[in-house]
């Protein structure tokens, strides 16, 4: 007896290891997760901060100075209108960031709330969920949006023009937000369903362990079982998927932007700046050099992140 | 039959299938057994015997592809086996609490232990979070667990595996249930943590007055703590005693080469340890008499043919044994 209690009282003077703090030492000892988390805080204090702080307004055109090259007074130089390409990058940043977080949000409650029902409450549901999901995965994703927005766009731009005629309320007069809808829309549409999938496996392997038998012998609810004993144990991998979700979900913005279906202009998107550039990239390189430059880095810092996390949220996969 | 007003759990031919490719496999075979207002009952059996199966299935906890055929639980007068999931949820945890077999991988690993002991208090009993709190830190002082103001913010990896079982033990007993049942709860644990935890629950069953259900395969671990004693083979009870008469005198050879199993100090160290040679049968391979004469020493042609039925045996009380030999066997010891 008395060595089990002195046992514990030894290893109550060190802090209690939590296996949220035990991850964040492993990931601290991973420097390229560290690379990945430092530039993706800088990316998201851009995002919220960096168009308050640039030196010129990202709309602001300066004719007289045209497609400059880079230099201290404009970083990244400036475009065909002689608009800062710096001060427009920052605020494509946000642009980025915005969709990225809002369509991985959408997308991931959407999946995760299929996927559990799927893998929890198993058939009917799980044949009905995972069949919509294995549909939604076979559309093709940019012949999906392609068809949203040349479907949806105009009627909506129309039906906003109307009610404005009607009710002379400025708030219709926004068109920008028409573009920002129709891309977490049909984005969040084609992005929930690995989410699904991966959820749905995660709820089907930890439903079967031995702690959500005790905690249904403790009487207690499906919901409850469901929400502080299933999903907090699916949630290691759940990170890293969401990690590297918001990576492709800036990827897939700017190929959508690139393409004419995503953000539209003036509103600055890496995507649609590329596309810009990329028509006169023989002679003015830094135009396309600048958002791309960026966009890559984003692309890497999220994955570096994603596969940090996923090392140190999976003590058996790491020493 | 006497004491039927004292009754807590009534288990009357039971029988539980398992679903198989070759249709479905009978693994527990008309189990009879009860157990009494304050009284503590040993279920032995070898693995496989159907001993934690009965114990699920009487909570309707079955994994999927196992189901109860037939047969009547009635607890407290209520039947388990026909109440609403709204009842039986309210049963579960609150009038009978649970202790698994392996205190590793039974809590939740992403939950502070003091939160997974509050919340059958929260849900069962009402109570708010601090006071589920509060009531957390006695019981966990009430298990034997030191410090327990600090310990509740630990996590299940944080404590050695005596300690969760402890833990475990704390949570079935959170609600102050009427029955405890305990499957196996020592298996995991080592020799001088299993006397402990055996220990523990003496003593709580004492100061809480419940009703225990104890399964085990380990003969001699029990026989300081319950007070009767029932023998599975096969899906079937093969004797039924009170726990004296059952060490003194045991009736089915199973029951026999069970304590013939168990070594003992006296014994020459280079003995070979003994053992019940064959093995049980294969669900849905029965034999069609007794279950056990194919490995009986003391088996006859009736046996083969035909399955005993546990009776009484004579001039004994509440001794029973299913067995046709049990006189014979009587001659032989």
């Amino acid at each position: 007896m008395s060595a089990i209690q002195t046992q514990p009282a030894i290893l109550a003077e060190e802090p209690p290891v939590s296996l949220w703090r035990d991850a964040w030492y492993r990931l601290k000892r991973n420097r390229l997760a560290i690379f990945g988390l430092l530039i993706v805080a800088l990316l998201a204090f851009t995002a919220l901060f960096g168009p308050y702080l640039t030196p010129y307004d990202f709309l602001s055109q300066d004719l007289a100075a045209r497609n400059q090259a880079p230099s201290l007074a404009h970083l990244f130089g400036t475009d065909d209108l002689g608009r800062d390409v710096f001060s427009r990058v920052v605020y494509g940043t946000r642009t980025a960031f915005l969709v990225a977080v809002v369509v991985t949000t959408i997308a991931l409650v959407i999946g995760t709330a299929l996927g559990a029902i799927a893998g929890f409450f198993g058939n009917p549901f799980d044949r009905v969920i995972m069949w919509l999901t294995d549909v939604t995965m076979s559309v093709p994703n940019l012949l999906l949006v392609v068809v949203i927005n040349a479907s949806l766009k105009t009627p909506i731009a129309q039906w906003m023009e109307a009610r404005y005629l009607a009710t002379l309320n400025p708030f219709y007069r926004e068109t920008v937000w028409i573009d920002f809808l129709l891309v977490f829309g049909s984005m969040a549409l084609i992005s929930w369903p690995p989410y699904a999938r991966l959820v749905r496996a995660q709820v089907l392997s930890i439903r079967s362990r031995p702690y959500i038998t005790a905690a249904q012998a403790l009487g207690l609810s499906n919901r409850i079982i469901l929400m502080r004993y299933v999903v907090p144990n699916a949630l290691g991998p759940l990170i890293v998927a969401v990690s590297a979700g918001l990576g492709t979900a800036m990827v897939l913005e700017s190929a959508f932007s690139f393409l004419g279906v995503g953000v539209n202009p003036p509103t600055p998107s890496w995507g649609n700046m590329i596309s810009d550039g990329l028509r006169v990239w023989q002679h003015y390189p830094h135009l396309l050099a600048a958002p791309a430059a960026v966009l890559g880095l984003a692309s890497v810092a999220f994955s570096f992140l994603g596969d940090g996390l996923n090392d140190a949220l999976n003590p058996r996969g790491s020493k | 039959m006497t004491k039927t007003g004292n009754r807590l759990l009534d288990v009357k031919g039971l029988t539980i299938e398992i679903e198989t490719r070759n249709g479905s496999a009978v693994v527990v075979d008309g189990i009879d057994l009860h157990v009494d207002k304050g009284e503590t009952l040993g279920v032995v059996g070898e693995s496989g015997c159907g001993k934690s199966l009965t114990m699920l299935s009487l909570m309707r906890l079955l994994p999927n592809k196992i189901r109860v055929a037939k047969g009547e639980a009635h607890f407290d007068g209520r039947d388990l086996q026909r109440m609403s999931n709204r009842e039986l949820r309210k049963v579960r945890g609150g009038d009978i609490g649970f202790v698994f077999q392996d205190p590793m991988t039974s809590l939740n690993p992403v939950m502070r232990i003091g939160d997974q002991l509050a919340e059958p208090l929260i849900y069962h009993r009402g109570m708010g979070r601090q006071e589920a709190r509060k009531r957390a830190v006695e019981l966990l002082r009430l298990v034997g667990i030191p410090g327990p103001e600090e310990r509740i913010q630990a996590y299940p990896h944080e404590l050695s595996g005596g300690m969760r079982q402890r833990v475990m033990i704390a949570i079935g007993l959170a609600c102050e249930p009427k029955l405890l049942i305990a499957d196996e709860p020592t298996t995991a644990l080592d020799v001088t943590i299993q006397a402990q935890i055996v220990d523990l629950v003496k003593d709580l069953r004492e100061k809480l007055g419940m009703s225990v259900v104890w399964i085990t395969h380990d003969l001699a671990l029990i026989a300081g703590l319950v007070d009767r004693v029932v023998v599975l083979y096969a899906g079937t009870v093969v004797e039924d005693a009170p726990v004296d008469a059952l060490y003194a005198n045991p009736r089915h050879p199973y029951t026999r080469g069970l304590l013939a199993s168990i070594p003992k100090l006296s014994d020459q160290p280079t003995s070979r340890l003994n053992s019940i040679g064959g093995t049980p049968p294969e669900p849905g391979r029965r034999p069609q008499g007794c279950p056990f004469a194919p490995r009986c020493p003391l088996a006859m042609d009736i046996c083969r043919t035909h399955v005993p039925k546990l009776e009484p045996v004579a001039a004994a009380g509440h001794h029973r044994a299913a067995c046709f030999a049990v006189e014979k066997a009587q001659e032989a010891a």
